[in-house]
């Protein structure tokens, strides 16, 4: 298993491993358009251990989490959000799903200033909330009614990244005389031992294909072309 | 000469255009009416209306429309920019490109026409065009930074290395106030003109320059990587160590961090006890960590490799990790590692029985994990004795009669067995035990699909795809581009003797690869506002070869070799199974005659059905829901238009060519490739896929009949051929 970042080549086993796995499923480009727009928040979970059958095989993918920024956050505070994470069932309790949600939280932090993350979870999936809830410190936001197609409700979940953010200001303040560093790896030993329970679906982005077709295809027209955000039509 | 429209109608005109942007088409078309009425040669509207008419699906009349109004105003840069954006639309790049450059020489001063013609140009991959539109748009609006990047990246992309840093250079140059720090266009731009630099070889100023001036970039995680390798590519060992150290505080489950800091250490096979201390200080460090103790279990030899073997799978089975036989197999390929993993495993069951451990609660931990690994170990290839496996995997079943993954291998097992109608049976009972995951149900469903339950699999699909799709789990499949069920379906269908239907997935799943070269499509102008630069080059790098994937050629030859049997035995089309010809005598033959009555009538059974839905479906409800991209409808849902060639081989060539073009390091390709041309009478290019294949393997059964094959055919032939050709044989199989 290698948890490393997404790259455009894993898509395809990306968007496999998602139908696998999650009944909320999107096109490659909606994966295009995460690695494209944010390509530093999304992490995958490979199976570097299968023998290769041809020259042509790509890695396996067992785990992964398609991360985004909120382009335009209704609060007008920066932050992430978590579009879809899966692991596969065969690859649980090597607590995978964690793992690929703090390098994440890390980069959100780093690169695009992220206050907090913020995602969608099943309110039946006890699995998925418990890994938020216990092991990651989300925090319940409030309960969207109906969220899923099929009708089912979803938690909003909220994690204040602040602490991150104090990190990289303690370790920019000055390493510790061994050069060890808190960072993403380092802070979760002393939190109780999720071993990667079952987690399910995150974030069916209900405006996932509305949104494509506003930010990257809108249809090419004539005359002087104002870009234009039809979801506010 | 143009007509001339009246304020009023220019106006008019305007509104068209806007209806067009905003997709509404209805209202367009009235506008575009109420002009032509009173002017009804105004080839700029009747450009506009063909727009329109095109966006509706309605292609054809969209293109007479088109060519009508070139006629009436040929010196209109619309006229030619619409024609130009009809063939973009219909995928003819090369017409489109055409049309635009022909709109830009009336238009010089257009950006419109200008941006249209650059994105096609990089999309086509015409580097040397795309540089020269970047450097015009360049020039007419300097003072756009993107404007600058993009015609670096045209330069990086064409090969110009140096062209393209010096252009990123310039721009910097010119600014005079510092970008601030929380710039992320600036902080990318200066990370992709450090790849640049170092894509040149020139390592030291690579380094160098991500000193200096990348040292504020917000991609903290490349800049780290990126000095890490300088530094050790330079063979600055200790300050790579130091970096390489830091990378595994990040991230320590990353298994090249590991493999760079002992190469950077300088630690080579025989040290095997300072790799291992490196990696046991990161377990200590990492308890969670899992690379830091699996990677050791790679190079440990020996008594080495049986103790760190049995911490590793103790701990493993202790947690129930389901993956840990996953996670080691690949470590078969040494004898002693293979023959010791298992008797670990039965020592720890024997152990865990001698201390009388408690039994956990959990089940699949423990022994559990223990028996789960070693029905594993005996069910693969490499180690496989089903006898054994099933015992294991009955032993645990007995623990834990509701255990997933445990119900899960059984079905693998009878796979294995080649009973593929019980381990369909046995996956479906897994699925039972737990009927709201997605993953166990998509296994099962493969299973149905493996023993030829093409219905049964769907209505398996069928309780996770999306309720409201439109045509049901297949429309939703479809729509989802689950490659992965298209071509098991396909085969299936293909046993079953339904050439239709194995053709209709197939196809499919070769458009849907079509549809993922085009979407890179909108990324040429988003990526620039979006300043993400260097995945964007990455993206470009990984669609220039997107067909080598697997995907693509699974299916692809599928195709192809169902294209040879039609070719084969055109008769018998429905009869045959795609394999090799056995089947000859009479009872088979019989057998397969009923079952592709059977499949014939189930196509036809199917298209009724589908054919009734369509007429079911309320036309007004479907055009209220969205007028905009209206589906172009299927008109041969079910393959009969694709079975029903009267030319196969030509078919199969579609399928044949990006095969051999991206994949040609696969021998099963160029196998398919020689019997396609060898058909076709194509001897030169059928020499050269079995040339190809030799190359490979030599001894490949295949690969030694086609030899004799083509000897025979040539022999037969040769006079007859062009002496050209005559040449190039005789020289391509000496």
């Amino acid at each position: 298993m290698d948890i490393r970042l997404l790259r455009s080549s894993d898509i395809p086993l990306i968007q496999h491993a998602n139908l696998e796995n999650l009944p909320e499923n999107y096109f490659l480009k909606y994966y295009l358009y995460h690695a494209l727009s944010w390509p530093q928040l999304s992490f995958v979970a490979v199976d570097v251990s299968r023998p290769a059958k041809t020259p042509y095989d790509y890695p396996k993918i067992v785990g992964y989490v398609l991360a985004k920024m909120e382009e335009e956050p209704t609060d007008g505070v920066q932050h992430g959000h978590i579009t879809s994470l899966s692991v596969m069932r065969t690859h649980r309790r090597l607590g995978i799903a964690e793992k690929l949600m703090k390098q994440s939280q890390q980069a959100m932090v780093e690169t695009f200033n992220a206050k907090y993350v913020s995602l969608h979870v099943r309110v039946s999936n006890q699995a998925a909330i418990h890994l938020y809830r216990n092991t990651l410190k989300f925090e319940t936001e409030k309960t969207e009614p109906k969220y899923y197609a099929d009708g089912e409700d979803a938690f909003c979940m909220k994690l204040d990244l602040d602490f991150i953010k104090q990190q990289i200001i303690d370790a920019e303040g000055g390493e510790d005389k061994d050069g060890k560093k808190k960072t993403a790896n380092g802070s979760a030993e002393t939190e109780d031992q999720d071993e990667g329970e079952p987690v399910g679906d995150v974030g069916r982005d209900p405006e996932a294909d509305k949104k494509i077709k506003v930010k990257v295809g809108r249809g090419l027209g004539v005359g002087e072309l104002v870009e234009r955000d039809e979801s506010k039509h | 000469m143009p007509q001339i429209l009246s304020t009023k109608e220019a106006n008019l005109f305007r509104q068209v255009i806007r209806d067009y942007e905003e997709k509404r088409y209805r209202a367009g078309l009235k506008a575009a009416e109420q002009i032509l009425k009173r002017n009804p040669k105004h080839g700029d509207t009747m450009s506009m209306k063909a727009l329109i008419m095109n966006a509706q699906g309605k292609t054809e009349e969209a293109f007479n429309l088109a060519k009508e109004a070139l006629k009436v105003d040929f010196k209109s840069h619309i006229c030619w920019h619409v024609y130009g954006i009809l063939y973009r639309t219909n995928k003819n790049f090369e017409e489109a490109i055409k049309a635009y450059k022909t709109a830009l020489r009336l238009e010089p001063e257009s950006q419109q026409i200008q941006r249209d013609l650059a994105i096609l140009q990089v999309q086509t991959r015409d580097y040397e065009g795309y540089v020269q539109s970047r450097f015009a748009m360049l020039k007419a609006r300097p003072q756009l930074r993107q404007n600058w990047t993009a015609l670096a990246i045209a330069y990086h992309l064409e090969g110009n290395l140096q062209e393209a840093e010096r252009i990123l250079t310039t721009y910097e140059k010119s600014v005079t106030v510092a970008p601030a720090k929380t710039d992320l266009e600036n902080s990318e731009a200066l990370l992709y003109k450090n790849t640049i630099i170092a894509e040149q070889g020139e390592i030291e100023r690579a380094l160098e320059h991500l000193e200096q001036d990348c040292k504020k970039c917000l991609d903290r995680l490349a800049v780290m990587e990126l000095r890490a390798r300088y530094l050790a590519e330079l063979g600055r060992k200790e300050e790579a160590a130091t970096a390489y150290r830091a990378l595994i505080d990040r991230n320590s489950d990353h298994p090249d961090y590991y493999k760079r800091l002992v190469e950077v250490l300088g630690l080579t096979a025989a040290d095997e006890a300072a790799k291992k201390a490196i990696f046991d200080e990161y377990a200590a460090k990492y308890p969670r960590s899992d690379a830091a103790r699996r990677l050791p279990l790679d190079f440990l030899t020996g008594d080495q490799f049986r103790g760190a073997a049995k911490a590793y799978i103790t701990l493993m089975f202790n947690k129930g990790v389901p993956s840990t036989f996953a996670n080691l197999k690949h470590l078969y390929s040494d004898s002693y590692k293979k023959d010791t993993l298992p008797v670990l495993a039965e020592e720890y069951l024997k152990e865990r029985k001698d201390s009388d451990a408690q039994a956990s609660s959990d089940s699949s931990k423990g022994e559990g994990a223990a028996l789960f690994f070693l029905a594993q170990h005996y069910n693969y290839h490499m180690s496989r004795d089903l006898t054994k496996a099933l015992e294991y995997v009955e032993k645990a079943i007995e623990l834990d009669p509701k255990s997933v993954d445990f119900q899960m291998t059984k079905a693998r097992i009878f796979k294995h067995e080649g009973d593929i109608a019980k381990a369909a049976e046995a996956m479906d009972q897994a699925r039972l035990l737990d009927t709201k995951d997605r993953y166990i149900n998509t296994k099962a469903a493969k299973y149905q699909l493996r023993n030829n339950e093409n219905e049964k699999a769907l209505n398996t699909l069928g309780l996770f795809t999306r309720a409201e799709t439109v045509g049901g789990p297949l429309a939703d499949l479809i729509d989802m581009q689950a490659m992965w069920f298209l071509t098991e379906d396909g085969e299936a269908w293909q046993r079953r003797g339904n050439v239709a239907l194995a053709l209709k997935r197939y196809h499919t799943v070769f458009n849907i690869f079509d549809i993922w070269q085009e979407d890179q499509f909108d990324f040429h102008s988003f990526s620039l506002r979006k300043g993400q630069i260097r995945a964007y080059i990455d993206m470009i790098r990984w669609e220039d070869k997107l067909r080598e994937h697997p995907f693509y050629f699974r299916a692809a030859l599928d195709a192809v070799n169902l294209y040879l049997t039609m070719h084969d035995k055109p008769e018998g089309i429905n009869g045959t199974n795609g394999a090799e010809g056995h089947g000859a005598n009479g009872e088979d033959a019989a057998e397969k005659k009923k079952a592709a009555k059977k499949a014939r009538k189930e196509a036809q059974k199917l298209e009724k059905e589908a054919a009734e839905r369509a007429a079911k479906q309320n036309p007004n409800k479907a055009q209220k829901d969205k007028e905009e991209d209206v589906k172009k409808k299927d008109d041969d849902p079910n393959g009969l238009k694709l079975a029903a060639t009267k030319d196969p081989l030509g078919d199969a060539m579609k399928f044949l060519e990006p095969l051999l073009q991206f994949s040609p390091k696969n021998i099963e390709g160029q196998i398919a490739g020689f019997e396609v041309y060898i058909r076709r009478k194509k001897y030169v290019l059928a020499a050269k896929c079995l040339k190809a294949a030799q190359a490979l393997d030599k001894t490949h059964p295949k690969v030694q009949e086609q030899a004799e094959t083509l000897q025979k055919t040539i022999g037969k032939v040769l006079g007859s051929l062009p002496s050209k050709v005559q040449e190039v044989l005789k020289a391509e199989l000496a």
